[in-house]
């Protein structure tokens, strides 16, 4: 009976976070030899799904059956001895340690006590074949790559002869080549009757690796999808929940003159290349491109974070000189940084002093005291304009969800009254609804004529709500498209480095 | 009013009603801890000490540590002294280069034109030669061994061995001396003496009497002194030599100058954790080694202290209070001034930290110093400016706490007093993750730490247990708040689950 089973299954799965439903009566069920790709937009809850199964959270309620089985998953040794094991978006490994080190990790074979470090090198050497890996597990970690350190962990899991591989976005820091030889691994571990569940957001990769498709959308199963079914739209449709081209809701308003202009800047990561390009008043000007591809790092310097090697940045035709984010507020820029619990928000501190924090001083009254009163009053203007979900102004912004905080922290912005709005994935790990909230934002604030500059990795949300499309690759910009020239493969070809042919 | 400040002025309470409990004496009905005299003393040590605790909370605050506090306590106590010390130099007086005793000869180095035939002067100092009172008979110029210029006295009287140590001065005759209002008169008019320079009444024969001037009234040929004490026995046999009080420097420059040192301590040590990006841990740490070796070379490794040159003036601000009432048996009850500079300094604390920008900054960047730079704010000035405040309550402190001890060994003095700031400052509710933490909680936190000092006295607990005692109370302290967290936060998500729940 237990032949006919699926390897696992996840029944009716809840799990809450204070002030977040994550997971409601989530389904899921895998079966042997199989790849079945998890996606879902960020924040729709596969991260939480995946902790649970691999044990680092409990669920609240539902159950797990592996084999049929009913099984209790509370810690991360059950859920490896149930044969399931996660391997992390951020390597789990210690890179001040060798590989074969890192693979028996509270594991070593001992010899008196000791240990046998022999026995693991040779041991490690098996497992290591198994994944292709051609190293001497004697080697320090951190001399490999990042495509060979994620190798490494898929050996250790292999190592406890796990039968369940969780992969969350393995290869979003990984080269194409390194990208290939771990898609190798993967149909080789699945043929020798290995079931992986692969989590991405990359849709070329689902469609080449899954055998089946899971979709998750605000807690919730979105839809399956079969072998046969598995194609662009179809996924993208379950994810969102509606058709894109509602979603992006864009109005067509006049744009202004010039706001800012880059002439030639080089940023201290990639100071090889120059900058130039212009945003304009009530434009919205997405920024695409690989991770890594100097985006963030181009707002950091033009927001006085990082420091300006070269070049000039004119801010209504005059230079103007920044070198650092007091002097970017004071000429109207503003930044929604892209890590929001790091650099965007002061998480421990109460709604109310996050919306105040950057006007404190535009505020202050003499001998730097407090305005309350302009606090209090900016705060309750934000909560209503931004339709910010918390129990008061002075709930602590840890305990909001992602969409709320986010918007807690372009509130802190809007209360100065900035000309410019730089925002670095603003809709990162936030639900559908916020996001969409934050693009009407977007387009309202557009059309009030403030200038929008906004980095994204979601190519739908650059394309769909971008007037114009600034292309990264590799720390230059390969190309601009206007909003009539956008299309997925325009944006792809510059955002891999081939530049876009002159204007004929 | 934040949980954290509830639950320690509950234990302060709770330990003040036990010690009272304790020391109540059913025979005669006393409760020794509740006396006046150990009131003040628990008010003026938690003052003195909390002062440091505010300053140190800040830094906390800021999610920095400041180890340096104890050694910059002593190296401000050891400048205060220094700063104020006091000499008596002679007037019409010279150090002596030799004297040759079988020859009736001093000699003094270099010309020196202040002595003539006929004068009467007092020799004293000397190691070998005792002192004396003599005329002068001779005075001559003369060449040393090593070929300068000296001048060699010749006196009517050989002195009692040769000497290289001592000084002379001219004496002047005692007219007169009364001792109903304690005055001494002397011959010749003497303008420039002012109160509190002294005289040396000295007997050719017998006595010698070192007397401080209250008033000077000069006559043509006279010179009028009202002294500290009667002078008692002194007659015209007497003679008097005239010593000038030299203060090193004024006691509003002191003062002004060890803050100043202080705050530049301060300054160096934020631009060190701020610019060079180095662990306050590590920058302190090496301040508390730097200070303390610094306060014992320029105290030369001795006691420095006060004497009793500032009893009327700046030594009250430590040692003094405002009495309150007074009761039959002369004993009083006041509140020590140094309580009236911590409540004031406290004040001024929670209004930066809870009224002003500069507060709300060092309260955010205590938390996420990212997040705040990310906001447009300074955060290497804020940072800078809580250990400034840092080490100029410290040197504060260290001058109150100097003044109040009098005398200080540079080699002892303040050790640990950053650990007891710490320590309150913990226990009142500072996180040394930053961001958390109270001014009003601090200062009842360092309250709790004397109560338990005074514990360890009064209940006859070996001294040797406080810090055991002291350690103990902290850890059960800090513990108690984190399980109470826990319990909160479960009750939160269980809270919250619930409400999550789909009907």
């Amino acid at each position: 009976m237990t032949d006919t089973a699926p390897l696992l299954q996840v029944c009716k799965v809840c799990k809450s976070f204070p002030g977040v439903r994550a997971l409601h009566e989530i389904d899921l069920t895998l079966h042997r030899s199989e790849v079945l790709a998890l996606i879902g937009e960020n924040g729709a809850g596969k991260s939480t799904l995946m902790k649970i199964l691999a044990g680092v959270q409990p669920p609240d309620t539902g159950e797990i059956r592996v084999d049929g089985q009913p099984v209790e998953i509370r810690t991360v040794n059950d859920a490896l001895d149930a044969g399931i094991a996660l391997i992390h978006q951020e390597l789990n490994l210690a890179d001040n340690l060798t590989v074969g080190a890192n693979i028996y990790l509270g594991r070593e074979p001992r010899r008196l006590g000791l240990i046998d470090t022999k026995r693991m090198n040779r041991d490690a050497r098996d497992v290591l074949r198994r994944v292709g890996l051609d190293v001497d597990p004697a080697t320090p970690l951190s001399q490999l790559s990042i495509g060979r350190q994620q190798l490494v962990e898929i050996a250790k899991a292999l190592s406890i002869n796990a039968r369940v591989l969780i992969m969350d976005e393995p290869t979003s820091s990984l080269s194409a080549h390194e990208t290939e030889t771990l898609f190798d691994v993967v149909k080789d571990l699945r043929n020798k009757g290995v079931s992986v569940i692969y989590i991405s957001h990359r849709l070329g990769e689902v469609k080449e690796l899954a055998d089946r498709v899971t979709v998750m959308r605000d807690g919730e199963n979105a839809g399956d999808l079969d072998h046969a079914q598995i194609d662009h739209d179809a996924m993208v449709r379950l994810m969102v929940g509606r058709d894109i081209s509602q979603f992006y809701a864009r109005q067509q308003h006049p744009i202004g003159d010039t706001l800012l202009e880059v002439r030639g800047l080089a940023t201290p990561t990639w100071p090889g290349h120059r900058l130039s390009f212009k945003v304009h008043r009530g434009e919205i000007v997405g920024v695409a491109g690989l991770v890594g591809a100097g985006r963030t790092e181009m707002l950091r310097t033009l927001f006085g974070i990082d420091r300006r090697l070269t070049g000039e940045v004119l801010i209504d035709g005059q230079p103007v000189e920044i070198t650092s984010p007091i002097e970017a507020i004071e000429h109207g820029l503003a930044l929604v940084p892209e890590d929001r619990k790091q650099h965007g928000l002061v998480v421990d501190m109460s709604v109310r002093h996050n919306v105040g924090l950057a006007g404190l001083h535009r505020n202050a009254r003499t001998g730097g005291m407090l305005n309350q009163a302009q606090e209090d009053h900016d705060t309750a203007e934000m909560i209503g304009k931004l339709n910010i979900k918390t129990p008061g102004p002075d709930q602590v912004a840890k305990f909001l969800s992602g969409g709320n905080q986010q918007k807690v922290v372009i509130g802190k912005w809007l209360a100065l009254s900035p000309r410019l709005l730089l925002l670095d994935e603003p809709t990162r790990g936030i639900d559908v609804g916020a996001k969409e909230e934050i693009y009407k934002l977007m387009e309202r604030l557009a059309e009030q004529g403030m200038a929008v500059l906004f980095v994204s990795s979601e190519l739908e949300e650059v394309m769909g709500m971008s007037d114009r499309v600034i292309v990264m690759h590799e720390g230059a910009i390969t190309g601009e498209l206007m909003r009539d020239e956008l299309s997925e493969e325009a944006v792809m070809q510059l955002a891999t480095g081939r530049q876009k042919s002159p204007a004929a | 009013m934040n949980a954290k400040v509830i639950g320690i002025t509950v234990l302060l309470a709770a330990l003040c009603v036990f010690m009272m409990i304790m020391t109540y004496d059913s025979a005669t009905g006393d409760i020794a801890f509740a006396k006046a005299g150990n009131i003040e003393n628990l008010l003026r040590r938690t003052a003195m000490y909390g002062i440091l605790g505010i300053g140190v909370a800040l830094v906390i605050i800021s999610s920095g540590i400041d180890l340096s506090i104890g050694s910059v306590v002593c190296l401000s106590g050891c400048l205060l002294a220094i700063f104020l010390s006091v000499t008596y130099t002679p007037f019409e007086g010279e150090p002596i280069a030799q004297v040759r005793g079988a020859d009736k000869t001093i000699v003094l180095k270099g010309d020196v034109a202040l002595f003539k035939p006929g004068d009467r002067i007092r020799y004293w100092g000397g190691r070998r030669a005792g002192n004396a009172v003599v005329n002068v008979t001779a005075v001559k110029p003369g060449v040393s061994s090593d070929g300068g210029v000296v001048t060699e006295i010749t006196v009517d009287q050989a002195l009692s061995g040769d000497d290289t140590y001592g000084q002379v001065a001219k004496v002047y005759a005692v007219t007169g001396a009364t001792d109903t209002d304690a005055t001494v008169t002397i011959r010749g008019a003497h303008a420039d003496l002012a109160a509190r320079d002294q005289i040396t009444l000295a007997h050719p024969k017998s006595g010698l009497r070192q007397l401080t001037i209250t008033g000077v009234t000069v006559d043509s040929d006279s010179t009028t002194l009202t002294v500290n004490e009667k002078p008692g026995g002194v007659t015209n046999e007497w003679v008097a030599t005239l010593l000038e009080r030299n203060q090193y420097m004024s006691i509003p420059l002191a003062l002004l100058s060890v803050l100043g040192i202080a705050i530049g301590l301060g300054l160096i040590h934020g631009l060190l954790i701020t610019k060079m990006k180095m662990q306050p841990f590590v920058v302190t740490l090496c301040g508390l080694l730097i200070y303390r070796g610094l306060s014992r070379e320029i105290a030369k490794d001795q006691p420095v202290g006060f004497y009793n040159e500032f009893t009327d003036t700046l030594s009250p601000l430590a040692t003094g209070k405002v009495t309150l009432w007074t009761a039959a048996d002369g004993t009083s009850f006041g509140i020590p001034y140094p309580f009236f500079i911590m409540a004031f300094l406290m004040i001024a604390a929670m209004v930066f930290l809870n009224r002003t920008i500069w507060g709300r900054y060092l309260l955010a960047l205590g938390r996420n110093e990212q997040a705040a730079r990310y906001s447009g704010i300074n955060t290497d000035r804020v940072v800078i400016v809580a250990y400034v405040i840092c080490t100029a309550l410290a040197g504060a402190g260290g001058m109150l706490f100097a003044l109040d001890a009098n005398s200080i060994s540079p080699s002892s003095f303040g050790n640990f007093f950053e650990l007891y700031a710490i320590a309150a400052a913990v226990l009142g509710g500072c996180s040394l993750r930053g961001g958390e933490g109270t001014i009003i909680g601090v200062v009842i936190g360092t309250a709790v730490m004397q109560v338990l000092y005074t514990l360890t006295v009064m209940l006859k607990i070996s001294d040797r247990l406080e810090y055991t005692i002291i350690g103990a109370v902290l850890l059960l302290g800090v513990l108690a708040d984190e399980v109470f967290k826990r319990l909160a936060a479960k009750r939160r998500a269980v809270l919250q689950a619930r409400a999550a729940q789909p009907e």
